[in-house]
């Protein structure tokens, strides 16, 4: 564990922590407690990897991305906070990222590490650390990408972990999160059945007073500015409510329970991001910078 | 192949050598890191090498070996003497030729050694109730493709093996046996295969294409369900006269239910077709025994002579091999002559094989109804008559788990089916090709290739399809072996009612490959198609609800019965088409 002054300045919450180490081993179960997870995580990849090569396209249509390549992460500084067994880790790292996975749980990180050491084609560019994310930003490097998946509604003060993120970004950066909204279908769904009923997740896993509406996420974002950079707030228009799609997007992600899969709902699908959901925005590049500076 | 017991010992004695590797080092040198080892290098497990190694996107992802016993570059130099042809021959459907063609791999197959299937009938060795498929009415994108195209297995193999010489970084590895598989001793380890010249592939996919009885099967110890059928299958290739210019080119396939097992002439060339005689095994034996054109006088009358002739003469051929004098061939001449005589087959009837003993100049214009059976045949090509047991095979499940996971089964390793559809290679390359998009998916999204959740897909695609498959086969081939009066008539009606229903029809063909599979790049599927299959088939099942209601009045409860049989089977057919 750590230091008891890092825990204070932290957003980690002990109690969540010592949950999952005691968890921890089951991570690679594919039909145990994390089962949720693994069929979640090609789905989340599916995400990462269209939006990206989409914001590639925009940017440059001419020489963009073979979107059949499976290296498109390829030269990426990329961090998985909260980065669990590393079942984001790893695929980010086959997509040809230099990852870096943290985790505020010691024994995760053992797990981690012991699964990667398995594949030889990980150990050249995945690396672990068992660190809050608030400790990262001491150190000089910044990422190109910021995953943090499911891990939002376990956090103590959301705000302080969302600009600690933001933060731990380069400019034009991309922040993926994926997490669960705070509507009544979600309790039903992911507390009352999944832990109560089925008991197909732990109990305790979950708590209803963390989960997060997309639309605070949105509103976060609408006024977070970068303090270093002194830029534009990161989404800078909302037509009802809706980002534009370069600046934000919100996508739900929803289990069939006669398939036992998740499935990427399509852009604005009604009541789609109910429950689970992915969420991405992104800093603002240096150049909006140096406008809005020319500006005053 | 390792037969199961050697397999057993060598799976030991690596298990032993492996721990001493990982002791000395966890990530010792000894092994080489694999992405994908196929075990098996028939056409399922060549035909996957090519497909992963034709995909551009993999090919700095995946490391792919492929390790097979025998010698491929035989089957890679194979030269056959000119007008002769293997007896091993497969039909294959359109779905699988789209396949083929589109991982490149067609384009190798010597089309000269290939002929289409236009049509093909179908008849009842009893009622001679009979049905017809024809490629022009089912409604193909391109009807002058046949239905399915016969070729050699060994055109197909050799194919696949010129394709693979293209690509370099997929390494074939044959003359070499697996000595054994075992997991590594750690928790979540990969699977190390040894091979007999001592090197170690660790790999993250074990890939079992290696058949019956598949090693990496039982190293997964993946439990298999099935039985053998009381019956033995005859290949052998049949020379014949090209079709009389009234008839049109050899590109009908002829197939008769006899209560023993159907027996099957498929179109090879303009004067050869291939033999798929299914048969009791003592008659087996026995037909393997005789002289050829013995043999070629008894294939001539399976498909001409009524049922109960055919059974006198199966006794007359069971009871000489039994004595040990196998029936010569003026025997079974005049015996067959006597049995056409007594059914008043005159010598002018198509279903006469008195031209089998004439000189072809002497044959004019056919007689009446001789498009509905096959050639006389003529000769048997030497050294083709070969015979196999026939079994229905169905694995649990096609992924391994626990200390056998990453490891998937396909083609025969997983499933073996009665060969009366010919279904069989085409499930194994239906399997291939699903598998190779489910990896390609998992590649594109960072997945391990080797986790159940990347496999999963496949299997959920895959088991059911085949399964469904499976038992319309089995079930077809129960349902034709008796000789059960009502069952005969309900049957023949059944056939006949089949006959009127064209949609039924295309939603079979569609089933069995014969349209080609939708593009499904992108994991989308082509709605249109779907949604067509689905009301052909729907309004087909409706219509033969409404017969079968009809039948049952007229009939009575047991042939009801075998009619609500033939229900549920095209019940199952169309859904399995709905799935789609």
């Amino acid at each position: 564990m750590f230091p008891t002054a890092l825990i204070r300045s932290s957003t980690v919450n002990a109690a969540e922590i010592a949950h999952f180490s005691r968890l921890s081993a089951l991570w690679w179960d594919e039909h145990g407690e994390f089962s949720f997870l693994h069929k979640m995580n090609p789905v989340r990849m599916q995400f990462i990897r269209e939006k990206l090569l989409e914001v590639a396209y925009d940017e440059q249509p001419e020489n963009a991305v073979d979107p059949t390549k499976a290296g498109i992460l390829h030269g990426l500084d990329v961090l998985d906070v909260g980065c669990g067994g590393g079942l984001l880790s790893e695929s980010l790292t086959r997509l040809g990222a230099r990852t870096t996975g943290i985790d505020a749980s010691e024994s995760n990180i053992a797990i981690a590490r012991h699964h990667a050491s398995l594949d030889p084609r990980l150990s050249q560019s995945l690396s672990y650390k068992h660190t809050p994310a608030e400790s990262l930003l001491a150190e000089p490097k910044r990422y190109d990408v910021v995953c943090s998946m499911e891990v939002l509604e376990h956090v103590d003060n959301p705000a302080l972990f969302l600009s600690t993120c933001a933060e731990l970004l380069k400019p034009s950066g991309h922040l993926f999160l994926s997490t669960i909204s705070r509507t009544p279908l979600a309790y039903l769904l992911t507390i009352f059945l999944a832990e109560k009923v089925l008991g197909k997740v732990a109990d305790g896993t979950h708590t209803y007073s963390k989960y997060i509406k997309p639309s605070e996420l949105i509103e976060f974002f609408t006024k977070y500015r970068s303090p270093s950079q002194d830029s534009r707030p990161w989404i800078t228009r909302l037509y009802g409510g809706v980002p534009t799609r370069t600046e934000a997007e919100v996508r739900g992600l929803i289990f069939n329970p006669l398939q036992m899969g998740w499935m990427l709902a399509p852009k604005g699908a009604w009541g789609a991001t109910e429950c689970n959901y992915i969420f991405w925005t992104r800093k603002p590049a240096l150049e909006n910078v140096l406008n809005s500076m020319a500006q005053r | 192949m390792l037969s199961s017991k050697s397999s057993r010992f060598a799976i030991n004695s690596c298990r032993n050598s492996s721990r001493r590797v990982l002791t000395r080092k966890y990530f010792s040198t000894t092994h080489e890191e694999c992405d994908v080892v196929i075990v098996g290098g028939g056409p399922a497990g060549l035909a996957l090498a090519s497909a992963l190694g034709s995909k551009h996107s993999l090919r700095e992802s995946l490391k792919v070996a492929l390790v097979e016993a025998g010698d491929l570059s035989k089957v890679q130099n194979w030269v056959p003497a000119d007008g002769t042809y293997s007896n091993r021959v497969v039909s294959l459907t359109n779905a699988s030729q789209a396949f083929l063609n589109d991982i490149g791999s067609w384009s190798h197959i010597e089309m000269d050694r290939t002929a289409p299937i236009e049509e093909m009938q179908v008849w009842d060795g009893i009622s001679d109730a009979r049905i017809e498929f024809s490629a022009a009415e089912m409604s193909l994108s391109n009807p002058g493709q046949g239905m399915a195209r016969l070729t050699e297995v060994l055109n197909l193999q050799r194919a696949l093996l010129r394709h693979l010489e293209l690509m370099p970084h997929v390494e074939v590895i044959d003359k070499t046996k697996v000595m054994g598989i075992s997991p590594e001793s750690v928790d979540g380890g990969w699977p190390l295969v040894q091979l007999e010249n001592g090197r170690v592939l660790r790999s993250r996919l074990l890939v079992g294409a290696d058949g019956l009885n598949s090693p990496v099967r039982s190293f997964a110890k993946i439990p298999t369900y099935g039985w053998a059928y009381d019956t033995h299958a005859i290949v052998a290739t049949m020379f014949h006269s090209a079709k009389n210019p009234y008839h049109g080119p050899n590109t009908t396939a002829f197939q008769r239910f006899l209560p023993t097992g159907p027996i099957a002439f498929l179109p090879l060339s303009s004067t050869a077709s291939s033999l798929v005689w299914s048969t009791k095994p003592d008659l087996a034996a026995a037909l393997k025994n005789v002289e050829p054109s013995v043999l070629a006088r008894m294939i001539n009358a399976a498909f001409r002579l009524p049922e109960v002739s055919m059974r006198y003469l199966h006794d007359r051929i069971r009871e000489a091999h039994q004595a040990g004098t196998p029936i010569t061939d003026a025997e079974i001449k005049s015996e067959i002559q006597w049995r056409e005589q007594s059914h008043s087959i005159g010598s002018n009837s198509a279903y006469s094989s008195a031209p089998f003993d004439m000189s072809e100049e002497l044959l004019g214009i056919p007689p009446d109804g001789s498009e509905l059976l096959p050639s006389l045949v003529t000769s048997i090509q030497p050294g083709t008559v070969a015979s196999f047991p026939l079994r229905y095979n169905h694995t649990e499940t096609y992924i391994g788990e626990g200390e056998g996971s990453r490891t998937v089964l396909v083609g025969d390793a997983a499933h073996t089916i009665h060969p009366l559809a010919g279904q069989g290679l085409n499930l194994g390359l239906g399997d291939v090709e699903c598998l190779a998009r489910v990896i390609q998916s998992a590649v594109l999204r960072g997945g391990d290739i080797g986790s159940y959740t990347s496999l999963l897909p496949y299997s959920r695609e895959r088991y059911l399809e085949n399964h469904k498959i499976m038992s319309a086969c089995d079930k077809l081939h129960k349902l034709y072996s008796m000789s059960f009066g009502p069952v005969v008539s309900a049957r023949s009606v059944g056939l006949e009612v089949l006959n009127e229903f064209d949609s039924i029809k295309a939603a079979f063909m569609m089933t069995a490959g014969s349209s080609p599979r939708v593009q499904r790049e992108n994991g989308s599927l082509g709605g249109d198609l779907r949604s067509t299959a689905f009301n052909v088939a729907a309004k087909g099942v409706e219509g033969l609800t409404a017969t079968a209601g009809v039948v049952q009045a007229m009939r009575g409860g047991l042939a009801g019965l075998a009619v609500n049989g033939l229900h549920s089977l095209l019940t199952a057919i169309s859904s399995s088409q709905v799935k789609k």
